[in-house]
């Protein structure tokens, strides 16, 4: 009976259209009701194949569909979930791995991609780690959703900011759950173009700003040069930190006096137990 | 991976050339001398008899008649037949070792039962015995009777709970997980037996802890991030680490490879820093020649990669070590790409020695090496040139736009690898005159990392030395004796001084 309700639920959930997307928690939640009645939330041993797939099916859909609701911390939840799912052998899930790994590495990929728009690279090279060494390479490179963040996240460090803003145009991302990054990704590469630019330039035209930045218009440029406290003047935007900045080494030089007699007397100290 | 797991190898041959029975003893005779020391370490309550009985187990497993030593070993030590510890010991030895030795025992054991006739040997021979008997299964690859009989073997060593116990213990739970290592699927897959035994590791750990057993402590730790790295469970490691407390006092094996592990864990987590110092104290520590090179050169590996994604580059006098001079080959070419900055040359040698990476595991760093070569190719144009075009930075660089090529110098002008600044208009790169490095702190700095380096090892020698125990109690006590004769002498002095002032001063005049 409970598994019938699984299956329901999950169908219902496959077709859901976006103006009903506020209702999917409540389904999600009466299907985990459903797959703990089975036994099936996390895989026993005593587990049958067709309600892991049930389950694993489930927890992909709730996945997919916090991501829609902009739920990360409900996404990361179930991401988790589904681990001891996919580190079953593929003969207990019934041998069906193309229809598992196509959400696996959707799933796996969002995951990425969520900690790289967090900032959090050494959680994204842990999972990538643990990917490469599981699955092997071959599946990784031609997989085009984890393909997808680690490209992203060689332009990032390499720097190459247009890169990634083109990457993140409508056409190229592999589906549209991608899409919800977009945004933040674009504001983390904006302000890292600032952080650049800051140190980078004397000073720049409005208009290359409004290139640079991926801003739409002047107008814009200029809001965000004051929300960063750049001078905007004459066309021309100045970076004030830059005299801040040369101002704070001289002073530094001078506040390490302190410094350097503590360490002199620290050396004096220890010689004085050697000898 | 087998060679890495050697480093405690070769200062077995070491020690067993200088303080060990001479090298041209028999086997046997190696073994059933163990066995006095194994019995003084008991008596002593001194661990350091036990580790040099350990120690000729490398030797020992290189002789021809390995295990027919083992066997006379155990007759030795049970001369009774049917009794239980005999008999498990005497189980996992092949056949035609048994019967060929019975006869020869039938002529000889006559003499035998005097000496060694014993009915309750000490625990510690017979784990001896049963270290020896698993390092004579791994060596004939019986990985199957190894895991099941170092399974049994290791739950018996933890019920006994004597300290005494403790260094072969920590052996005998080291050849249990590299047994569990060899057993199919291999460890990457995550149904790998390795994952079966974890509680059991971690439960060992426990015990450990709370026995204050340092050797096992150490020993399981190190197989334990062993164990999580071989199927990158890299969280679970850095967890571990987190929660649990490296023993100060272990071998310098276990820490060497305590902290090539934790360097690895670090390294994948990107903080290179910590990975670095890790590593660097690792290779220090570890020994460079013999059985165990293999350790240093892997160690050497990953220190090269590390140092690379930090931004240095490592000493040309690191490639011409001997012992390293061909291992290190492809990462010989891989530095020389960074160095000056070549991508093409980089991304060729990532793909001509694509295996080799993959296989000493420091393939995904080497991926990331590529935001390097770039950064040191810009470091590179802006060094030599006081300025240059976008343009040209795309061609040499390889960089397939202009736009990519203004981002890329402007976050290398923010990192700080460049001093320079940009000028849009012109789309130039104009490098700023070098400053005067001595108006800045960081020759004081330099001078004060390198002295507190200097301090610490210094520290870290005085706290290594090692001093005999009760010693000091004999000090005492012959401080206690002096005071006594002094004390006597003073009497007698008294004493004689009443004789003294009897006698007229001429005595003293004399003198």
């Amino acid at each position: 009976m409970a598994e019938n309700e699984v299956k329901q639920i999950i169908s219902q959930l496959e077709a859901i259209k976006p103006a009903q997307l506020s209702q999917a928690p409540q389904l999600l939640s009466r299907g985990k009701l459903a797959l703990l009645h089975l036994n099936a939330l996390v895989p026993t041993a005593q587990t049958q194949t067709p309600h892991l797939l049930l389950a694993c099916h489930l927890l992909e859909q709730g996945a997919l569909v916090s991501i829609r609701l902009g739920d990360t911390d409900a996404f990361t939840r179930y991401f988790q979930q589904l681990q001891p799912f996919y580190s079953l052998p593929p003969e207990r899930l019934g041998n069906q791995v193309p229809a598992r790994t196509g959400n696996q590495s959707k799933v796996t990929g969002l995951y990425l991609l969520l900690l790289l728009s967090g900032g959090d690279y050494a959680g994204f090279h842990t999972v990538l780690e643990g990917l490469e060494t599981t699955r092997g390479k071959e599946q990784i490179e031609q997989d085009q959703f984890i393909q997808y963040p680690v490209r992203l996240e060689q332009a990032l460090m390499e720097g190459s900011y247009d890169k990634v803003w083109s990457e993140t145009d409508k056409k190229r991302v592999p589906s549209e759950e991608f899409e919800k990054f977009s945004e933040i990704l674009i504001n983390t590469i904006r302000s890292e173009i600032a952080s650049c630019s800051e140190r980078a330039y004397p000073s720049l035209p409005i208009s290359n700003a409004k290139n640079l930045l991926f801003l739409d218009s002047e107008g814009a440029v200029i809001q965000f040069a004051q929300a960063r406290g750049w001078i905007a003047k004459d066309g021309r935007i100045y970076f004030p930190q830059q005299e801040e900045e040369l101002a704070a080494a001289e002073r530094d030089v001078m506040s390490s006096t302190g410094v350097v007699i503590e360490n002199t007397l620290g050396y004096a100290r220890k010689l004085e137990t050697i000898v | 991976m087998a060679d890495k797991m050697e480093v405690d190898a070769v200062n077995g041959e070491k020690e067993a050339e200088t303080v060990g029975p001479a090298p041209d003893l028999p086997p046997e005779r190696v073994i059933i001398n163990n066995f006095g020391l194994i019995r003084q370490a008991v008596n002593a309550f001194d661990s350091r008899f036990t580790l040099r009985a350990l120690r000729s187990t490398s030797t020992l497993r290189k002789s021809d008649n390995f295990a027919e030593a083992i066997l006379q070993g155990i007759r030795t030590a049970f001369p009774k037949p049917n009794i239980g510890p005999r008999k498990v010991l005497e189980d996992m030895l092949p056949d035609s070792v048994k019967s060929a030795q019975h006869q020869q025992n039938g002529v000889a054991s006559g003499g035998k039962e005097k000496d060694g006739g014993d009915d309750q040997q000490l625990p510690e021979i017979w784990a001896y015995l049963g270290v020896l008997v698993q390092v004579y299964l791994y060596d004939a690859k019986e990985y199957e009777d190894g895991a099941s009989f170092s399974t049994n073997f290791v739950e018996k060593i933890r019920s006994w709970n004597r300290r005494t116990l403790d260094p072969i213990g920590a052996k005998a739970y080291f050849y249990y997980s590299l047994f569990h290592e060899q057993l199919l699927p291999l460890p990457p897959s995550k149904q790998s037996p390795v994952i079966e035994i974890r509680p059991k590791l971690l439960a060992a750990l426990r015990s450990a802890v709370l026995r204050k057993d340092n050797d096992t402590q150490a020993a399981v730790t190190v197989l334990l991030l062993r164990n999580y790295i071989s199927t990158a469970d890299i969280t679970q490691a850095d967890l571990l680490v987190a929660q649990t407390q490296f023993p100060n006092n272990a071998t310098n094996n276990q820490v060497c490879r305590y902290l090539y592990y934790l360097g690895r864990i670090r390294a994948i987590q990107l903080s290179y820093t910590q990975a670095h110092e890790h590593l660097e104290s690792a290779t220090r520590k570890s020994p460079t020649n013999g059985p165990a090179v293999g350790f240093y050169q892997q160690a050497t590996k990953l220190l090269i990669v590390v140092e690379l994604l930090m931004g240095d580059i490592p000493d040309r006098s690191l490639f011409r070590q001997p012992s390293l001079e061909t291992a290190l080959y492809p990462y010989f070419k891989l530095v020389q790409a960074v160095r000056v900055g070549d991508l093409q040359a980089f991304l060729k040698c990532v793909g001509v020695n694509e295996g080799q990476f993959r296989k000493d595991g420091t393939y995904t760093l080497i991926l990331r090496l590529r935001q390097n070569v770039i950064k040191t190719g810009v470091r590179m144009l802006s060094l030599s040139y006081s300025r240059i075009s976008l343009r040209d930075i795309c061609t040499r660089l390889s960089i397939p736009s202009e736009e990519s090529a203004e981002y890329i110098t402007a976050k290398a002008i923010r990192d700080g690898v460049i001093e320079a600044s940009l000028d849009h208009a012109n789309g130039h790169l104009v490098t700023t005159p070098q400053r005067d490095a001595y108006s800045t702190t960081e020759p004081s700095e330099a001078f004060h990392a390198r002295i507190s380096a200097l301090l610490g090892m210094r520290d870290e020698c005085v706290m290594s030395m090692r001093y005999p125990m009760d010693k000091h109690k004999q000090e005492i006590q012959e401080a206690a004796k002096a005071r006594e004769r002094e004390r006597e002498l003073a009497k007698e002095i008294v004493e004689g001084e009443g004789d003294v002032g009897d006698d007229d001063d001429g005595g003293f005049e004399g003198m």
